[in-house]
């Protein structure tokens, strides 16, 4: 009890995001390990060119794509319009996804009749396999962004949905009674109470809302849209380029896992409860 | 049926709180499963009352309805002359389990309540000082809730009732959980705090020898009509004397009553 309070300091914050090259180290081991495989199955020729290229020319294409002059070859110097293009449309889905799914989802979870009228609806729409929809939105939007943030904000929804519906389902009533008897109302429980506490699942279904809303980016650029990385992709399909085909892959690999950190960094920066509570 | 065992209110002053024939049932298939029966009690200003009685025999409901978290089915409950309708910073509770926020630290968790209230950050800055440095967390302000002992919890979570100076406190077994040490302990802190304070305190308990250290008055509850069946007044100088003959003897009646 007369400890000292800096003998237990380390409990005061929580964990930060690993950083040490001991936590590091393992997370980079299974990507380096298929580099060299790849490595490996190029120089051995296991596999032809037309089908897996070389890594060296795959990065000679990526430092083309994203660095070279515009208008050399059919990549040259693409990259920054792509991804804003691509990075504005999985913002656009993901946000609306966002506005609608969390709201909704916190009713869901706390009104009996709100689950009631929306979790039937919800749950049999998100059965429908996200490639349904496609031809469905281009008939709606036609071809270009609206479509592709449809599809976004569809598919990035339900995991927000869900996830913030479990938060608020899974908040003790104790908690709300101590809200009471400390004067709280209601309404002012929901943001001093029922949020924070949520917070934790609130942020599981943003990251999977995030992660899902780069697969149903592809998918929206599919069809003629000029320009985004998924676009790319097609494009370079289209012309057999399968070196760019794989540099945009490797690229919204990386942009996926960038967005949810800073996703992750976000919510920490805003919210105590995020910083405290993961 | 014999008649319910009334508070004692002594020197005829008006009760703090005042309870008058009671009643609460829960629905429980379809049927009506009754909990309390036209049970009577009343608690003066400054008094320590333990309500004991074996699990299940509705303590616990009593005091969610005198925090006003559930309404009763029938009877009257009035706090210093006026009904309880809601739960309010007048009538506070310490919870059995750990009911402080996760996401606040010790200081904010303390502080909570002031929110309510128009205090400018110093002032509010003072008080919680106050407070932690009241029930011996100096030093811990900016601990977060899983960094503390379930004792220490506690004792945050009596802070920051009492920072509200509530008309009445209301304690939910609120160290049945702790080691034996730890309770000691608290029971101790809890005497000095109420004595200090005038505080009246309804405190709900299972723990014969934990009601005859703190309290001034134990009611015991009949689990099976629902009814205080027995009033038993403390009367032992404190600080108490867990060895002393008299104590062991206020031990065994109430053992004695429980069993039957």
């Amino acid at each position: 009890m007369n400890k000292r309070p800096h003998e237990n300091r380390r409990f005061m914050v929580p964990k930060e995001i690993p950083m040490k090259a001991k936590e590091v180290l393992p997370t980079l081991l299974v990507p380096l390990l298929a580099v060299g495989a790849w490595f490996a199955v190029s120089a051995l020729g296991l596999v032809p060119g037309y089908l897996l290229p070389h890594p060296l020319t795959v990065l000679d294409a990526g430092l083309h794509y994203i660095f070279g002059t515009p208008g050399t070859g059919a990549y040259g110097g693409r990259f920054l319009g792509d991804f804003s293009a691509s990075l504005g449309r999985v913002l656009l889905g993901f946000s609306l996804a966002a506005a609608l799914g969390i709201p909704l989802g916190i009713l869901s979870g706390r009104l009996v009749l709100i689950n009631r009228l929306a979790s039937g609806a919800i749950n049999s729409l998100r059965a429908v396999p996200g490639i349904c929809w496609l031809p469905l939105a281009m008939i709606w939007f036609g071809i270009g962004i609206k479509t592709t943030v449809f599809l976004v904000a569809m598919a990035a929804f339900f995991p927000i949905y869900q996830n913030a519906l479990t938060g608020a389902r899974l908040v003790a009533p104790i908690y709300y009674q101590a809200g009471a008897m400390l004067g709280v109302s209601r309404f002012r429980g929901i943001f001093a109470i029922l949020l924070p506490m949520a917070m934790p699942n609130i942020i599981t279904g943003l990251r999977l809302g995030m992660g899902i809303s780069w697969a149903y980016l592809v998918l929206g650029e599919l069809t003629g849209v000029p320009n985004g990385l998924g676009a790319v992709i097609m494009d370079a399909r289209m012309l057999g380029q399968i070196d760019i085909i794989l540099v945009g892959i490797i690229l919204i690999a990386l942009i996926g896992r960038l967005c949810d950190r800073l996703l992750v960094a976000l919510m920490r920066l805003c919210f105590k409860s995020a910083r405290r509570q993961s | 049926m014999a008649a319910p065992a009334k508070g004692m209110t002594g020197d005829g002053a008006q009760p703090l709180l005042e309870i008058v024939g009671l009643s609460h049932s829960f629905a429980h298939h379809g049927a009506a499963h009754p909990v309390l029966r036209d049970l009577s009690l009343s608690l003066r200003s400054g008094e320590l009352v333990c309500l004991i009685g074996r699990s299940g025999c509705g303590k616990s409901t009593l005091l969610k309805i005198v925090a006003g978290f559930i309404p009763p089915s029938r009877g009257h409950c009035l706090l210093a002359g006026r009904p309880i309708t809601r739960p309010g910073p007048d009538r506070c509770v310490v919870f059995q389990e750990d009911a402080l926020f996760p996401w606040l630290n010790v200081r904010e968790n303390i502080a909570f309540g002031l929110a309510g209230k128009r205090l400018s950050r110093r002032e509010r800055d003072r008080e919680v000082d106050r407070f932690l440095e009241l029930v011996g967390l100096r030093g811990y302000g900016e601990y977060l809730p899983r960094a503390l002992s379930g004792g220490m919890k506690q004792r945050v979570a009596l802070a920051r009732v009492l920072i509200l100076a509530p008309l009445i406190l209301l304690m939910d077994e609120p160290f049945g959980a702790l080691d034996a040490q730890t309770r000691d302990e608290m029971q101790e802190l809890l005497l000095n705090l109420s004595q200090e304070r005038e505080q009246t305190i309804l405190f709900v308990t299972h723990d014969v020898q934990e009601a005859v250290t703190i309290a001034d008055r134990v009611l015991l509850l009949e689990r099976d009509c629902g009814q205080i069946r027995e009033e038993i007044a403390i009367e032992l100088d404190r600080p108490r004397d867990r060895s002393a003959q008299l104590f062991q003897r206020y031990c065994s009646r109430l053992h004695q009553e429980l069993r039957q």
